[in-house]
């Protein structure tokens, strides 16, 4: 795929000369598009030591003169690519290519591949994080949000989850510093329990690529990835700040690293705090969020061939629920639906959170080794240990608002080995397998009979992977299978209360072929099928009772069988030299026994009122859509961007379309870029515009109220960056929902209560040395 | 060196497949569910004596499980009743009374009565400490039409929006705790 390499620089360096003199050494470079080998000018290159940098010329090269024999930090930047640094270590004078994957800014810094590919960029780890600094304030899910194919599913501002191709929570694997995340996946109301500015680089998979994975994935994967320690032995860093003027919101993030001869490390801290959020008429009372996010990573090298890394990430947030939504039965729900305004909006704004809020806290620890046979084959080991708790509270009676409503403790601990082997004859091979062990527990605090049993589920599953590489096509085949042995123990719902056991066993298994095939620079095709089965879940098989969040009682089936999807994807990539990118994805899944909260004919009566009622059923189903992506470099200043996402669910027998897909949406995005300004670099002015359209599959008598209607935002950006000796300073100011638009998405569960954010001015700001 | 670290390797992946199928879970604890309310009694006691007619709704195993059962009475014709509400949580030995929480938070709730017949008049005879109605004492007439009667019970209702503290619930907002509806009949 072209999404393998987004920013693309690669670094040659050849020596040619010998004889080192003083002072009057020189770097010759030249700087070209990787593809066409086209000369690149207006790329500037900058010494950090001499304060000083040139810009290339019409053909390409520059000349750096008079450098004495030493170490020197260089900045390569050039308009769409990430800035990249490199420390050079000058004995000679030098040559110094630079490839420039010039067509590269025709690509999402967010990367999208359609094929998990083994050939990953890891000695060239100068993939951005542009994208990711533009939007500081944004969570995992909203980050993600405006990718072709992917959306996200919301409880209000501050929860969002991921959705790719439809599907989310246990049906797609996310991947923290390549550790499955363990969390409560299940509901609309758990968000991913990870901070996107402790990664540079979040890719999603949105084929079959799980494979290698452990996981439920019944395809997609996300694989949130923080940036290897730069192999660089002076102190480095980074901070980041941004402000939001809807909600008030701020937050920092520091990051600092050294690659030391004994130890190499890297530290990251974000703080983040906002308070109510604020749609064009109204505040929306208790949505501020407070959030503390820590990470550490060390690694050594302890032979040439064997490195051990470490690493401990630490996620912490407290997240207000507009209290409008908090609803004690359905009578309650239509009159939050009729009201102008929700119930309990508050004329001032304000940074408390009350109930119903949510204290979250999620704590990581890896420890991997690889060990180095040779060139073509290693092996590595990982170790992963993660603690989830969970905490919900909810507005109740008497002294019980510090009394958790929810209290889940989850630990897990995983285990890995993986071989991996190249053949000199273009095939690769990777194997491995992985155990892991989650133990979920209720703690009893609450008062209240868990929504969610007890259990101790132990996962074994193995893998393998072959690839290879032809002149003009990739193959690649994998397989997995996994055991899962999950016990369970629940409270009874009837007098006296009695705890049940339960055991579950399945067997899943995954499959996937992927091919890339090349048929010139300026065309390939990728196609990927994959099958994989999921195991239902335990909210699927145990749930009972009341979940007063929806106004329904949801009632588990201890009978349900496993999913088994098969998906294809297939997509076509045109790229015009650098002016013209375009890419096609169709993709199909057919999911037998597909798992659905079906609404009964039975209303079901309790002390609250009679509430509807809602079972687990299986049904054949089948998700398919379109993801277009086109980029347009209109001239050397303009550029322009359309992303297109049609997708389209329902059941096979009877037509019926399944809930909560996204809507159809279109986003398009105009740049005006100029690399110099003054002393400004990298100048660039954006229009955002993004259009969502209704979701009009849905028939009534599916949801308790019609889906919205479309809407249409309008957002600007402008960013640029400047050097001072060897701090370089990145910023950003913008503006979303410029006009103020009054919209509510489908996809938000707030929407029955409340109107989405109104307009938001941001700003944002990055420091690194 | 290479060999004796595959060795240390393997151990570990043996280490770590060991069989460990007989763990199980974490038992349990059955949660003391003191904020559960199962039961709703409305006790009509005739002015100038008589019978104490009582209207009950009952769930013994909270939302979920068995269905609660519901007992009407049977009223005299044009009569006057002073109407006593209380809540019970049955799920606890001896029962416990939710009613005096209600009463303790009583500016946080309000009762709400509605008849489908129109020829009920339920009139609030209590007041919290800020000098609005509670409801869980009233007055009850009954005229010549029976028809169902349905107790709301608001948790942070707003009290003092239009009509609220005359027992018009359109305004009142907040979060129903109770939603319970009795036959009565008039004889």
């Amino acid at each position: 795929m072209f999404g393998k390499f987004p920013f693309f620089l690669f670094l040659i360096f050849i020596s040619f000369s010998s004889h080192a003199q003083t002072c009057e050494l020189k770097i010759l470079g030249k700087v070209v598009d990787k593809n066409s080998l086209k000369s690149i000018e207006f790329a500037s290159v900058y010494v950090e030591e001499l304060v000083q940098g040139t810009v290339s010329d019409f053909s390409g090269n520059f000349e750096i003169k008079n450098l004495c024999p030493g170490e020197y930090h260089l900045v390569v930047r050039h308009i769409g690519c990430e800035t990249q640094n490199v420390l050079f270590t000058l004995t000679s004078d030098t040559l110094w290519t630079v490839y420039v994957e010039h067509g590269s800014q025709l690509l999402n810094e967010v990367t999208v591949e359609n094929h998990a590919q083994e050939s990953k960029s890891q000695e060239l780890e100068v993939l951005s994080s542009k994208d990711i600094n533009r939007q500081l304030s944004k969570n995992l899910g909203q980050a993600l949000e405006n990718i072709s194919g992917v959306s996200a599913i919301k409880n209000g501002n501050g929860v969002a989850k991921p959705v790719v191709h439809g599907l989310y929570g246990n049906r797609l694997t996310i991947l923290n510093n390549g550790i499955a995340q363990s969390g409560q996946q299940w509901g609309f109301d758990h968000a991913p329990e990870i901070d996107p500015l402790l990664a540079n680089r979040i890719t999603v998979i949105k084929g079959v690529g799980a494979v290698e994975f452990m996981g439920n994935s019944l395809g997609s994967v996300i694989l949130v990835e923080p940036k290897k320690i730069e192999k660089e032995p002076h102190l480095h860093g980074m901070a980041r700040y941004f402000f939001n003027s809807n909600g008030l919101g701020n937050g920092v993030n520091v990051e600092l690293q050294q690659y030391h001869k004994w130890l190499a490390w890297k530290v990251n801290g974000t703080l983040k705090k906002s308070g109510d959020a604020k749609t064009p008429d109204y505040f929306l009372t208790n949505t501020g969020i407070e959030e503390y996010n820590f990470a550490v990573e060390l690694e050594k090298q302890i032979t040439a061939k064997w490195t051990t890394n470490l690493y401990y990430s630490s996620f912490n947030t407290k997240i207000g629920i507009l209290r409008g939504s908090h609803v004690g039965n359905l009578t309650d729900l239509k009159a939050a639906f009729e009201s102008e305004q929700p119930f309990f909006t508050q004329k001032e704004f304000s940074y408390d959170i009350q109930n119903p809020r949510q204290e979250v806290n999620h704590h990581l620890f890896k420890a991997s080794s690889k060990y180095l046979f040779s060139e073509q084959a290693w092996i590595e080991f990982v170790y992963a240990k993660q603690l989830n708790y969970r905490k919900e509270f909810d507005v109740r009676r008497g002294d019980r608002d510090d009394m958790p409503a929810l209290s889940l403790d989850q630990e897990s601990d995983f285990f890995e080995a993986k071989f991996h082997y190249y053949f000199k004859n273009e095939w690769h091979l990777k194997a491995g397998f992985q155990t892991n062990r989650v133990n979920n527990q209720n703690i009893p605090e609450t008062g209240i009979l868990p929504l969610i049993p007890n259990y101790l589920t132990t996962e074994r599953g193995g893998f393998l992977i072959a690839a290879r590489d032809f002149e003009k096509m990739k193959l690649e085949f994998g397989a997995r299978v996994e055991e899962e042995v999950r016990k369970v123990a629940s409270i009874s719902n009837t007098v006296p209360r009695k705890v049940l056991n339960f055991e579950n066993r399945y067997l899943n298994y995954t499959a996937s072929l992927g091919m890339l095939y090349t048929f010139s620079e300026q065309f390939s095709m990728n196609y990927n099928v994959g099958f994989a089965t999921r195991n239902p879940e335990v909210n699927e098989l145990y749930s009972n009772g009341l979940h007063q969040g929806v106004s329904g009682i949801e009632e588990g089936d201890i009978n349900l069988s496993s999913e088994n999807a098969i998906k294809n994807t297939l997509s076509f990539t045109t790229k015009k030299k650098d002016r013209l990118f375009v890419e096609v994805l169709i993709y199909h899944q057919y999911i037998q026994d597909y798992i659905y909260l079906q609404a009964q004919d039975e209303f079901r009566l309790t002390i609250r009122g009679a509430f509807p009622v809602f079972r687990y059923e299986q049904a054949d189903a089948q998700i398919y859509g379109l993801d277009l992506v086109t980029k347009y470099q209109i001239n050397e200043k303009w550029l322009t961007e359309l992303n297109y996402s049609f997708i389209q669910g329902n059941e096979i027998d009877d037509n019926t379309a399944l809930i909560n897909l996204p809507s159809n949406s279109i986003l398009s995005t105009t740049s005006f870029q100029i690399p110099q300004v003054k002393s400004l670099k990298n100048v660039e002015l954006e229009m955002i515009h993004k259009y969502v359209f209704e979701q009009t599959n849905i028939t009534k008598d599916q949801d308790f109220v019609v889906p919205p209607d479309g809407y249409y935002l309008l957002g600007f950006r402008a960013s640029a960056e400047k050097q001072f000796k060897s701090i370089r300073l990145g910023g950003h100011v913008g503006v979303e929902n410029a006009l103020n638009a009054k919209y509510r998405d489908y996809l938000n569960r707030q929407r029955y209560f409340a109107d989405e954010v109104g307009r938001n001015l941001t700003v944002g700001a990055v420091v690194s040395f | 060196m290479k060999t004796k670290l595959l060795y240390v390797f393997l151990a570990m992946a043996l280490f770590a497949c060991k069989e460990d199928d007989e763990n199980e879970p974490v038992a349990p604890v059955i949660p003391n569910e003191e904020e559960v309310i199962t039961t709703v009694r409305y006790t009509l006691t005739p002015s100038g004596g008589g019978t104490v007619k009582v209207f009950q709704f009952q769930d013994l195993d909270g939302d979920g499980g068995n269905m609660p059962v519901i007992s009407g009475d049977t009223l005299d014709l044009n009569r006057s009743y002073t109407g006593s509400l209380e809540f019970f949580n049955e799920l606890e030995t001896p029962a416990d009374t939710i009613t005096n929480e209600v009463l303790e938070e009583g500016d946080e709730h309000q009762v709400f009565y509605q008849n489908t017949s129109g020829d009920f008049v339920v009139a609030y005879t209590d007041t919290d400490r800020n000098g609005n109605p509670i409801g869980l004492s009233t007055t009850f007439e009954s005229r010549t039409a029976g028809g169902l009667l349905t107790v709301i019970l608001r948790h942070e209702p707003n009290k003092t929006a239009t009509g609220v503290p005359g027992g018009d619930i359109t305004n009142a907002g907040g979060e129903t705790d109770i939603e319970v509806v009795f036959p009565v009949n008039v004889r």
